[in-house]
């Protein structure tokens, strides 16, 4: 029985390769975007600690966004 | 209405969105190739290269489906105006090159052990692989010009002249004689597939919708920080 399911009988090689084609470039595919976000994520909170401590909160106070990626990065850290 | 898809209210409902389609991903990725791969019968005349559409076919219908979504968000840019329509183009366009390169592939190595051969210029093959160019030109837009205007109407203009293409894909098998098979199943009508195939394909397309959904929430998260990154160095 596990014979039949590896061979497939006799189309295995192509069943296997198309599920393991599919599932190695998904998995690529998201791991490089999980890194570019983290990537952005990492130079956004650089920038806003590069502000001086007054712009810094007028940022925080109009951007819900900032606010969120702050609260995000610090539950991480 | 319009002031709903603000990146800044978009981005509060993309965390949770992230969040839940990542617990239960995994779940459904387990019973979608439980049903793929052990579950479902082989068909009486293709065997058990049947199998190949569970991947086939779910990733030629999102291949598509990302195509028509651009062009319509690309033609409503152009009514309205909104902007934010053309980060939501960009974080899809990669996602459909994605499936149709995957639809070609897996078609391929389907078309061997059926047709006995992995290409022929047909024309069901033919206009998915002139898909794939025009998502590599729609891709190359944002990569090669650097001015938002002229990208948003160089883009826009792939995607209205790819757009022709989609019912060209659609009906090619109805059009011409090709050696790929009709449409087994139809929204409108009665589909040919068996249930006992329908079920493990159905439940496929969930798990490649929610991975596509889920690449296209991270891939537009990541273009709202670029934009807000952007934003901070102004002030």
């Amino acid at each position: 029985m596990i014979s039949n399911f590896i061979t497939m009988n006799g189309y295995g090689l192509y069943v296997w390769l198309s599920f393991g084609i599919v599932l190695v470039s998904c998995a690529i595919v998201y791991f490089k975007t999980m890194k570019t976000l983290k990537k952005y994520e990492q130079e956004f909170l650089a920038e806003l600690q590069s502000l001086t401590l007054e712009k810094k909160n007028r940022v925080l106070k109009t951007s819900k966004v900032a606010q969120q990626i702050l609260a995000t990065s610090s539950k991480v850290n | 209405m319009l002031k709903f898809f603000s990146p800044t209210n978009i981005y509060l409902l993309i965390q949770k969105l992230i969040k839940f389609i990542n617990s239960i991903f995994f779940l459904i990725l387990i019973i979608g190739l439980t049903f793929a791969l052990v579950l479902s019968p082989p068909d009486y005349l293709q065997g058990d290269a049947v199998r190949i559409m569970y991947v086939h076919v779910p990733s030629a219908w999102i291949g598509l489906a990302c195509f028509s979504v651009i062009t319509f968000l690309s033609v409503f840019n152009f009514v309205f105006k909104i902007k934010n329509f053309y980060f939501i183009n960009k974080s899809i366009a990669p996602i459909g090159l994605l499936f149709t390169c995957l639809a070609i592939v897996t078609g391929s190595l389907w078309g061997q052990p059926t047709w006995g051969t992995w290409w022929a210029w047909d024309a069901r093959l033919t206009s998915m692989l002139a898909l794939m160019v025009f998502y590599i030109f729609y891709i190359l837009t944002f990569k090669l010009l650097n001015s938002a205007e002229l990208i948003i109407k160089v883009s826009s203009l792939i995607a209205i002249i790819g757009s022709v293409n989609l019912p060209i894909i659609k009906y090619s098998v109805e059009w011409w004689t090709t050696l790929h098979q009709p449409a087994s199943i139809k929204i409108t009508g009665s589909s040919s597939i068996h249930p006992e195939l329908m079920l493990p394909l159905m439940v496929m397309l969930l798990v490649f919708l929610l991975y596509a959904a889920l690449i296209f929430l991270m891939k537009y998260k990541t273009e709202i920080i670029r934009i807000k990154k952007k934003n901070i160095k102004r002030n």
